[in-house]
């Protein structure tokens, strides 16, 4: 039997090498592409007023978004300091505790599922339970909103993390008499240090975008951030406020808020990945 | 550091004012006659299958014994029953009974604790702990002890030595467990399990990851060590189990096959299947 010519072949694999290659291109580009836009439109508006002053109202030059700034950071905060306890206990109960056991599948699913639920539905439902029978929006509803989002992410890759770690290392500890929450806590957090900062990097930047939840919690406000408990300003929805406007002040202060979340997302995404990279040097 | 039921293993010495009335001979109590640990009639499983078939054995008292056999025979399941690791896996079992001086370690009322505390075990793999030299020791003995700084000092610095390993760390303390050579942690592993005071040391392949010359040392180390401990070594190297063992049991497919003393198993063994398994013809 005679083997087939190599030249079809040939052709076939260049082939599927450039399309594979060109779509990877697409997505550098596509990011590239945002990240230029951001900066070159974005970077006028970023001066000391922008980190220091209160928003102007149209018409009037100058301003800033510090109190966006503050409010923004004060409810990722609160979220992450909701969201990482009990997310990281949770990655504990899948992983050592709970298993295989039926209602480590069902935790298991539930975090599948709300993971991929629109932001939007958390913030309606965080509404529903925090804002309406208080009557008044609040930078806690939008914290508890944000921390529901983190919520799931944190307890996956926690979940995964512990995972990775040989069972060598659960066996050592639990030899020396340890109980199950002592080589947990001790010594496999320990062993999975980078792995879990970088699942609470990405749920931080997975969350200091989000605009939906914050539209039906937080809202926003013109004012400095007195406490959680009122309308609290923040840079998502000052975004969408100010971008939607029509004045071009308020515009440009929105490209600068923009630029901001890029490169404060873009820096975590960087942690996370020196993070990961400490981990395998 | 000891409490008196340690120092009194057997249940009619449990309480020291009864010893003394009964006049139990001080000798008696302290160093109980027969064996430190009995299996009997011992099966194990994983989910429906079987992997240890009605296995009787006695680790002697300061004693090495050594556990041979083809690769998947069952040594490691065997003696990952005396500390009860395998419950790790919840769909592990084992049955019959085994004895530490007496008590079934088997019975679910056992305290896991203090069991894994008097049965410590090594790996095949040095499996240092993510934290210092100093802290890896410090560990086993802070979830036992109570102990002052002074005391935790003394105490690590005791088990370093017992380890033959105090020298090389001393100046390196602070410095990662994980950064020492691989012979290096596994001595360091044997210095974490010695530093709770087990009275027994379950081994499993502890060689099989180093190198000759560390490997060397190590068995060295182990003919130190029995004068203190009961020593079970599982191995697949048959002149180890020669050099550093007095007992040697021979395991073939789940069962013990022949158990009795190592000059005798490998000079004139009783059974067919362990002469044709030390001689090389299969295994």
């Amino acid at each position: 039997m005679k083997p087939r010519p190599a030249t079809g072949r040939r052709i076939v694999n260049g082939v599927v090498g450039v399309l594979a290659t060109a779509s990877a291109l697409m997505g550098i580009l596509a990011l590239a592409w945002i990240f230029w836009g951001v900066l070159s439109r974005g970077v006028g508006a970023l001066n000391i007023d922008f980190f220091t002053r209160l928003p102007n109202p149209p018409g009037v030059p100058g301003g800033g978004l510090a109190n966006a700034i503050i409010g923004t950071l004060a409810m990722t905060g609160l979220a992450t300091l909701l969201a990482v306890p009990v997310g990281l206990m949770a990655g504990v109960f899948l992983s050592e505790f709970g298993q295989k056991s039926r209602l480590a599948e069902q935790s298991r699913f539930a975090a599948n599922v709300l993971m991929g639920m629109p932001s939007i539905i958390i913030g309606v439902f965080a509404y529903a339970i925090l804002v309406l029978p208080r009557g008044r929006f609040s930078g806690y509803a939008g914290a508890v909103a944000l921390g529901i989002i983190m919520l799931p992410v944190v307890a996956r890759t926690a979940e995964d993390m512990l995972r990775l770690l040989p069972n060598t290392l659960r066996e050592a500890g639990l030899a020396l008499g340890a109980p199950t929450w002592k080589v947990t806590l001790a010594i496999l957090f320990r062993a999975a240090k980078p792995g879990l900062l970088t699942g609470i990097l990405l749920a931080v930047a997975r969350v200091s975008g989000e605009t939906a939840p914050l539209l039906f919690t937080a809202l926003n406000s013109p004012y400095w951030v007195s406490s959680l408990a009122g309308p609290t300003p923040n840079l998502t929805v000052t975004i969408f406020n100010f971008a939607m406007s029509p004045y071009p002040d308020w515009q440009q202060m929105a490209w600068g808020a923009s630029l901001l979340i890029t490169c404060g997302v873009l820096a975590l995404n960087l942690a996370a990945r020196f993070f990961l990279g400490e981990k395998h040097s | 550091m000891k409490t008196t039921t340690m120092a009194f293993p057997y249940p009619v010495a449990l309480d020291p004012s009864l010893a003394l009335e009964t006049a139990v001979p001080a000798v008696y109590a302290e160093a109980p006659m027969g064996p430190k640990i009995i299996a009997r009639q011992v099966s194990f499983f994983y989910r429906e299958h079987q992997a240890l078939f009605d296995n009787d054995l006695e680790i002697h008292r300061h004693k090495v014994t050594a556990i041979i056999g083809p690769s998947g025979c069952g040594k490691s399941t065997h003696i990952r029953i005396y500390n009860r690791i395998y419950e790790l896996y919840g769909d592990q079992r084992a049955t019959g009974e085994v004895l530490l001086d007496g008590g079934n370690i088997l019975d679910p009322a056992t305290d896991l604790m203090e069991l894994r505390r008097r049965v410590g075990m090594i790996f095949q793999k040095p499996t240092p702990f993510p934290m210092s030299v100093f802290e890896n020791v410090a560990f086993g003995l802070r979830l036992h002890y109570k102990l002052s700084k002074g005391e935790m000092a003394d105490r690590v610095e005791e088990a370093l030595g017992k380890a033959a390993l105090w020298d090389e760390v001393k100046d390196i303390l602070r410095q990662p467990g994980t950064a020492l050579s691989g012979g290096q942690q596994q001595r360091l592993c044997i210095a974490r399990a010695l530093a709770v005071e087990p009275e027994v040391l379950l081994m499993d392949e502890p060689t099989s990851a180093i190198d000759p010359i560390a490997t060397a040392k190590i068995e060295e180390l182990i003919h130190t060590l029995k004068e203190s401990y009961s020593i079970v070594i599982v191995t697949h190297n048959m002149q180890q189990a020669a050099r550093v063992s007095d007992f040697t049991a021979f395991f073939f497919q789940g069962r013990i096959i022949e158990f009795g003393d190592t000059r005798k198993i490998f000079t004139n063994p009783s059974n067919k299947r362990t002469e044709e398994y030390i001689t090389g013809r299969f295994g």
